[in-house]
């Protein structure tokens, strides 16, 4: 076997001695030194980019309120286009169509029957419901179905009652499905 | 080729002067800690491969679903809301590692860090079997860049990053469950991004750590090894030489010499480049390549084995070797204590959840016929199985009506809903605001659940004088 050579450390020890304790000069290993020298670079890149440029990454608050507006934008266009090509008779034939009246009622089901009623009638179980009854004809703010779809977007014009603004849960298209179910279920005369 | 570096306790072995990386070339050491290691890391990764295709109830063994927030152990199904029982998981790894380093040293870093078991029982053996032993592999490090060295290269490193592929694709099967994670593996990365790019990550940061990073990671970076000194005494058992036996070194015919004969092997064979002989130090993962490289010498030498053992201080100062003292007492009482908690938070863990919350708007209304409240009913199934609710509000006065309330609500496996549900009371019953309160019977399991809420009104006595 080879013969080892006798340890002979070379110890680089700094000048300074406080209380007895020495520190070693041994060299940082160098990816440690690159984890320092990368973390300035990124600050000073960071910083430059973020603040001195107008390439900026977007925050939470700048990120969440754009995509608010893009869905805000989104849904107003679509609201347009629907009530562009809405009229009472398109509302009145999509209520004769099983596929959107469908749509409507599960929806209707979901949102709209605690207050008018699973039967529309605003009871449950023989209980008056606080909404107003949607299957007898009666019609507090106007029949007509471009009428029940804006308040149904809008919500009441009356503020102090329950009926609030759907647009903000509901997009166009599902308020009109929902208008096209109601409309289906009204007594034919 | 540079000579073999006799490790000091003033500098790292494994860090050159200027601060570059010296690559360590453990040498090949056989035995019985060496077998029972390879055995039980072989164990870990079969663990680690097989959790996901296991089904237990339905789901993996483990599958930590992120998208649904539902996270499945061995048959039982946490939901977001119960993630506080991951406090016990946390604290439970970090007390059980103060346990077992104050009795056996670092035990956990030898034997069973993932990071040790790929690297030692996978990487290093691939890198065993392309390059050779430590001398070739040294050898090959010091050759000029020839087209045997570049071939080498290429298929050890192309076997590294291919390991390194699977182990990241496991890792994120946990996390996606494995039928999902094939259907992802069919379909262009660009349709879930988040995935794959964390699969990339992965296989980058392993094939990086185990390639070249190694034993930097343990002596430099990992917390654990940092704060051993606080965690061990002087009893804790640890590797040791035993220097009253070894020293002084010398050949073994020098009769004057101790029993260690100088021969090295302790130091060829260290993953973290250091001399035992020097005593404890933070380098050291608790391997124990160094007590079967001496062994193999001692039995070689006919002289007893044990010159490097497991031990604490004191036994290897002459002492006894003691494992009950009050530490270990006190850990003990410790770790009894939080698995009970923890026993009596799994058991009080309800498989179901009904809860009423008030229906947004008026908080009643008021008519001839009497006050109404309205609630929505929210019901969560968490078993892995369809179950009954049998629900009934109780507390209600005489007359009053509930609708929305089924009999029976049978829910689908993982299954949510919410009810509208209206209660009435007659004005003739009505005696003021009251509690609510909500009994259920879950079946399958007979799980009673139980809630509460307000019935809210106006006064009695205002009521009584409008009339």
């Amino acid at each position: 076997m080879k013969k080892q050579q006798p340890a002979e450390p070379e110890v680089a020890i700094r000048e300074h001695v406080f209380d007895g304790i020495e520190e070693y000069d041994n060299k940082l290993p160098n990816w440690w030194l690159f984890t320092l020298y990368a973390a300035i670079v990124l600050f000073v890149g960071g910083w430059f980019v973020y603040y001195q440029t107008p390439f900026r990454i977007p925050d939470d608050e700048e990120r969440i309120d754009r995509e608010i507006a893009a869905i805000e934008s989104k849904k107003k266009a679509e609201l347009e286009s629907m009530l562009a090509s809405l009229s009472n008779e398109s509302l009145q034939g999509m209520s004769a169509d099983a596929s959107h009246t469908a749509a409507g009622k599960a929806i209707f089901d979901a949102k709209c029957s605690a207050c008018h009623g699973l039967d529309l009638s605003a009871t449950m179980g023989g209980i008056q419901l606080p909404g107003l009854p949607l299957n007898d004809s009666e019609w507090k703010y106007g029949g007509a179905p471009l009428e029940i779809m804006k308040i149904v977007t809008d919500g009441s014009p009356d503020v102090t009652k329950g009926m609030v603004a759907w647009k903000a849960q509901l997009s166009p298209s599902e308020i009109a499905q929902v208008v096209a179910y109601i409309l289906s279920q009204q007594p034919r005369t | 080729m540079p000579p073999l570096r006799q490790p000091n306790l003033d500098t790292l072995t494994s860090v050159n002067a200027d601060g570059s990386h010296h690559f360590l070339h453990p040498a090949d050491v056989s035995g019985k800690y060496t077998l029972w290691r390879r055995v039980f890391g072989l164990a870990l990764i079969a663990v680690y491969v097989l959790l996901p295709w296991i089904p237990v109830g339905g789901f993996p063994a483990v599958f930590l679903d992120l998208a649904q927030r539902r996270f499945h152990f061995f048959g039982l199904t946490f939901l977001s809301e119960d993630l506080w029982i991951g406090f016990f998981l946390l604290t439970g790894l970090g007390f059980s590692l103060f346990y077992v380093t104050a009795l056996f040293g670092r035990l956990w870093c030898g034997w069973a860090c993932p990071y040790t078991v790929f690297l030692e029982h996978v990487y290093r053996r691939i890198e065993r079997l392309v390059d050779g032993d430590a001398t070739k592999r040294r050898q090959l490090d010091a050759a000029p860049w020839t087209a045997h060295k570049i071939v080498k290269r290429t298929v050890k490193q192309g076997l590294y990053l291919l390991v390194s592929l699977l182990i990241a694709h496991v890792f994120v099967s946990y996390f996606v469950s494995l039928p999902r994670l094939y259907g992802y593996m069919r379909e262009s990365p660009l349709n879930h991004l988040k995935v794959f790019g964390t699969m990339l990550f992965l296989t980058g940061s392993l094939h990086f750590c185990f390639a070249w990073f190694r034993e930097q990671f343990c002596i430099i970076l990992c917390p654990y090894g940092r704060i051993q000194s606080a965690l061990t005494d002087d009893d804790t058992v640890n590797i040791g030489y035993d220097a009253r036996r070894g020293e002084p070194r010398g050949k073994k015919s020098d009769p004057g010499a101790g029993d260690c004969v100088a021969c090295n092997r302790c130091v060829q064979v260290c993953p973290t480049g250091i001399d035992i002989r020097n005593g404890l130090q933070l380098e050291c993962i608790g391997c124990a390549a160094c007590i079967d490289a001496c062994d193999t010498v001692m039995t070689k030498l006919d002289r007893p084995k044990g010159l490097i053992r497991y031990d604490s201080p004191n036994g290897l100062a002459g002492g006894k070797r003691r494992y009950l003292r009050p530490r270990i007492v006190l850990y003990t009482g410790l770790m009894a204590l939080g698995v009970a908690v923890l026993g009596l938070s799994l058991l009080g863990l309800s498989p179901a959840k009904a809860e009423l919350i008030r229906m947004t708007g008026n908080p009643y209304y008021l008519d001839d016929s009497g006050v109404r409240n309205q609630y929505r009913l929210q019901l969560v199934n968490k078993r892995n199985e369809p179950a009954e609710f049998r629900l009934v509000l109780e507390g209600l006065p005489e007359g009053s009506a509930v609708t929305g309330l089924d009999e029976t609500i049978v829910l689908q496996a993982g299954e949510e809903t919410v009810k509208t549900l209206l209660v009435q009371v007659p004005k003739a019953a009505y005696r003021g605001e009251f509690s609510i309160h909500l009994k259920g019977l879950v079946t399958p399991g007979n799980t009673k659940l139980a809630d509460a809420i307000e019935f809210l009104g106006p006064s009695a006595y205002a009521l009584d004088r409008s009339r």
